[in-house]
């Protein structure tokens, strides 16, 4: 392949050709690093992260997110960048990215710089110039914001170990749930490889942690943690193998988050899905809210799926469906049940849950005190009682509720502006899929990510 | 007989009137605190106006800090900041409630209580306007090199974002202005920040001149990466209004 690089694009094409080409990388969050600046340059990091703007798709903008460059070698087939798809190509030089960063974040457009890569000649090639960008960034502009950098697979340890100590986040990108899929559809990467920095990370992130136990003035190693993102919808997993290869990355590899990329007809290929109805943005929702489950409300996925249910359902969010396959848990009484068992209630979240906890200490809690807590009742009361007794004469029976439950419309985060509505219907489903794809015979989950290290 | 006290708008304002409700020994419930006019004067009730004093209010202050530690204190700094007119009784009763408690500092887990959740919205609510600001805020360079940010916010919060520019930007001379209220908060170089009232005339001609060329360029490339970085597939304008509220964008470089 020939390589071109055009050094007479202009700073704003270069940005709008980048930026475009990064666009499709779902981590944004500025988050899990608190850090003072030292007074002596540019920049701080808040542990909360901060959004500083919000795209017409509704998506943050917190990071300035571009690709060093957009040439490459490999040819992804769902990649915009792949070799041999042709786009406009163009790369930075270090400077250049520097001056866009310190510029960007003295007038808080940003919090700080997502820099990540198509592969220039070579991955170590390419890391060593990203390495070259920040260590620039660091030192000379002596810029100490939030830098998230996305690490190559197939780049050499020593790169990465160095690396590591200049960045807030590193993330190397699964792209698909299994390993079966990223042959077919990523022909030149292979999931060792991918799994392998991954496991440098983590175990970087493990060794920096306990120095700073015995000196506190140890350098810190990807402070910020590590993600992954994966596409959704381009391979036929079902949500039960995507939903336990994330908890196996959350539980094995001690990962911050796991993204999922609905996927987005960008290339024609025979063998990508079509997608007449747009991406499946319904299931990435799920798929989120499950992750959020696993995550901050003590859930486990075989709790959620099982092999004979392994997608879910459409028409009500994974907490609610478990709870109503659940009904002999139910209900929960709010003046006396654990922080546990609350925080399963449907409409009931962490925060309310944490205030419930608090605030009966100070007497017992009636259903108008949740309601000033933030309980959702209109699905909570179903499940709860207060000193003994419903909110109203409800049964607990799964088909009832399940109606209740449906007539409050459930708030989608798309659905009013037409590009992602229509009509739910049966077949929507994809248990209803006529084809015997989903019968677990591509299942690979705990075993083979494990197995390939 | 009701007695209403009226009070300054400030933290000096309405923990004088704090001071002043206890100082009168009379039964709480019978005392209201008034923060600046009352539109509509009640038939059978007293009013009586509560001058500020430092002394009194630095008294309150240090009685809050001790019964309610940092988190009732803070929370009650953020409520004063509101724009809403009941937040000196809503603060008042709220104080009295605290201090019955047989263990105030969890005053603020007391939700069911009608003043501390009070307090609790109005403190979440400025505390959400602040990180707001901190997210959306944007600055633009003068020609002098003087970054200079215009804000709008509905309470009085630029005191809680200041800390958090001058910790990020501490070699930058920056001035953010809350057009609402004429306040200048200033940010110079390597020294610790202060605020001006929109008296001090100085002011507006050190902002006079325009903004520099680098600025027009940069903010050009900004808006050029907001457009791009969006997938045209996914638009969804109502979750983005959702995340960024329309009454932030006029101040904000890339909708301008």
């Amino acid at each position: 392949m020939e390589i071109r690089i055009s050094d007479n694009v202009s700073i704003m094409d270069k940005l709008g050709i980048l930026s475009d080409a990064a666009k499709y990388d779902v981590s944004c969050s500025s988050s899990g690093v608190e850090r003072k600046g030292d007074g002596t340059g540019i920049g701080n990091a808040a542990a909360g992260g901060i959004c500083h703007s919000f795209s017409s798709d509704g998506r943050c903008i917190s990071l300035l997110k571009i690709l060093f460059t957009n040439e490459c070698i490999y040819d992804c087939k769902y990649c915009i960048n792949r070799k041999s798809n042709d786009v406009p190509r163009a790369s930075f030089t270090p400077d250049e990215i520097c001056a866009l960063t310190i510029e960007f974040y003295r007038r808080n457009y940003i919090e700080g710089l997502f820099l990540s890569s198509g592969i220039l000649y070579h991955p170590d090639y390419t890391m060593e110039l990203i390495y070259l960008a920040i260590y620039k960034l660091r030192t000379e502009y002596r810029f100490q914001g939030y830098v998230h950098v996305k690490a190559i697979p197939g780049t050499d340890p020593l790169i990465i170990q160095k690396l590591g100590l200049i960045v807030d986040r590193m993330s190397v990108n699964l792209e698909l749930p299994t390993a079966q899929g990223l042959s077919e559809l990523a022909p030149n990467k292979h999931r060792k490889n991918i799994l392998a920095p991954m496991r440098q990370i983590q175990q970087g992130i493990q060794h920096s942690k306990n120095d700073m136990v015995v000196y506190k003035k140890a350098p810190s190693f990807v402070p910020g943690g590590q993600s992954t993102q994966m596409i959704i919808g381009a391979t036929p997993e079902s949500d039960y193998q995507i939903m336990t290869v994330a908890e196996n990355l959350y539980q094995k590899f001690d990962l911050k988050r796991v993204y999922y990329s609905a996927y987005i007809n960008i290339n024609e290929d025979k063998s990508l899905p079509a997608l007449p109805g747009g991406p499946p943005l319904l299931r990435e929702h799920r798929l989120y809210q499950a992750d959020w489950l696993l995550r901050f409300y003590g859930f486990r996925s075989n709790e959620l799926l099982s092999d004979e249910k392994p997608n879910f359902n459409i028409l009500l969010d994974p907490k609610a469906d478990w709870a109503l396959r659940h009904l002999e848990q139910f209900p929960v009484e709010i003046n006396r049940a654990d922080y546990h068992s609350i925080l399963r209630v449907p409409g009931i979240g962490v925060k309310s849950a944490q205030r419930i906890v608090r605030a009966r200490q100070n007497g017992l809690l009636g259903f108008a005190d949740l309601k000033k807590i933030g309980v959702v009742l209109k699905r909570a009361l179903y499940f709860i009682t207060c000193s003994g007794k419903m909110m109203y004469n409800t049964k607990i029976e799964e088909d009832y509720i399940t109606r209740n439950l449906l007539t409050v419309k459930e708030k989608l985060p798309f659905d009013r502006d037409g590009i992602t509505y229509k009509q739910l219907s049966l077949f929507d489903d994809m248990n209803f899929d006529p084809g015997d794809r989903l019968t677990g015979q591509l299942f690979d989950g705990p075993s083979v990510i494990l197995g390939q290290i | 007989m009701e007695l209403y006290l009226i009070c300054e708008d400030s933290l000096e304002g309405i923990f004088s009137g704090v001071y002043a409700a206890y100082a009168v020994k009379r039964p709480h419930q019978e005392i209201h605190l008034l923060v600046g006019e009352e539109e509509n004067l009640r038939l059978f009730a007293e009013y009586q106006e509560v001058p500020a004093d430092k002394d009194k209010a630095a008294k309150v202050a240090r009685t809050i800090n001790r019964e309610f530690g940092t988190e009732g204190y803070l929370a009650l700094c953020r409520a004063l900041a509101s724009a809403d007119a009941e937040k000196g009784e809503a603060i008042y009763k709220m104080i009295v409630k605290g201090l019955s408690m047989k263990d105030p500092r969890q005053v603020m887990g007391n939700l069911p209580d009608p003043h501390v959740m009070k307090v609790f919205e109005l403190a979440r609510y400025s505390a959400n306007e602040a990180h707001f600001l901190v997210e959306f805020l944007r600055f633009r360079e003068l020609e002098n090199k003087i970054l200079y940010a215009k804000i709008g916010p509905k309470n009085n919060i630029i005191t809680f974002i200041m800390p958090h520019f001058a910790d990020r930007l501490p070699l930058e001379n920056f001035i953010i202005h809350d057009e609402k209220r004429d306040i200048f908060a200033l940010h110079p170089s390597r020294k610790d920040w202060y605020v001006v009232t929109g008296e001090n005339a100085a002011l507006p001609e050190a902002l006079a001149q325009g903004f520099s060329e680098d600025e027009k360029k940069y903010s050009e490339l900004f808006t050029h990466f907001f457009h791009t970085i969006a997938i045209k597939d996914r638009k969804n304008l109502a979750l983005q209004r959702n995340m960024l509220p329309l009454r932030y964008r006029e101040y904000m470089t890339e909708f301008l």
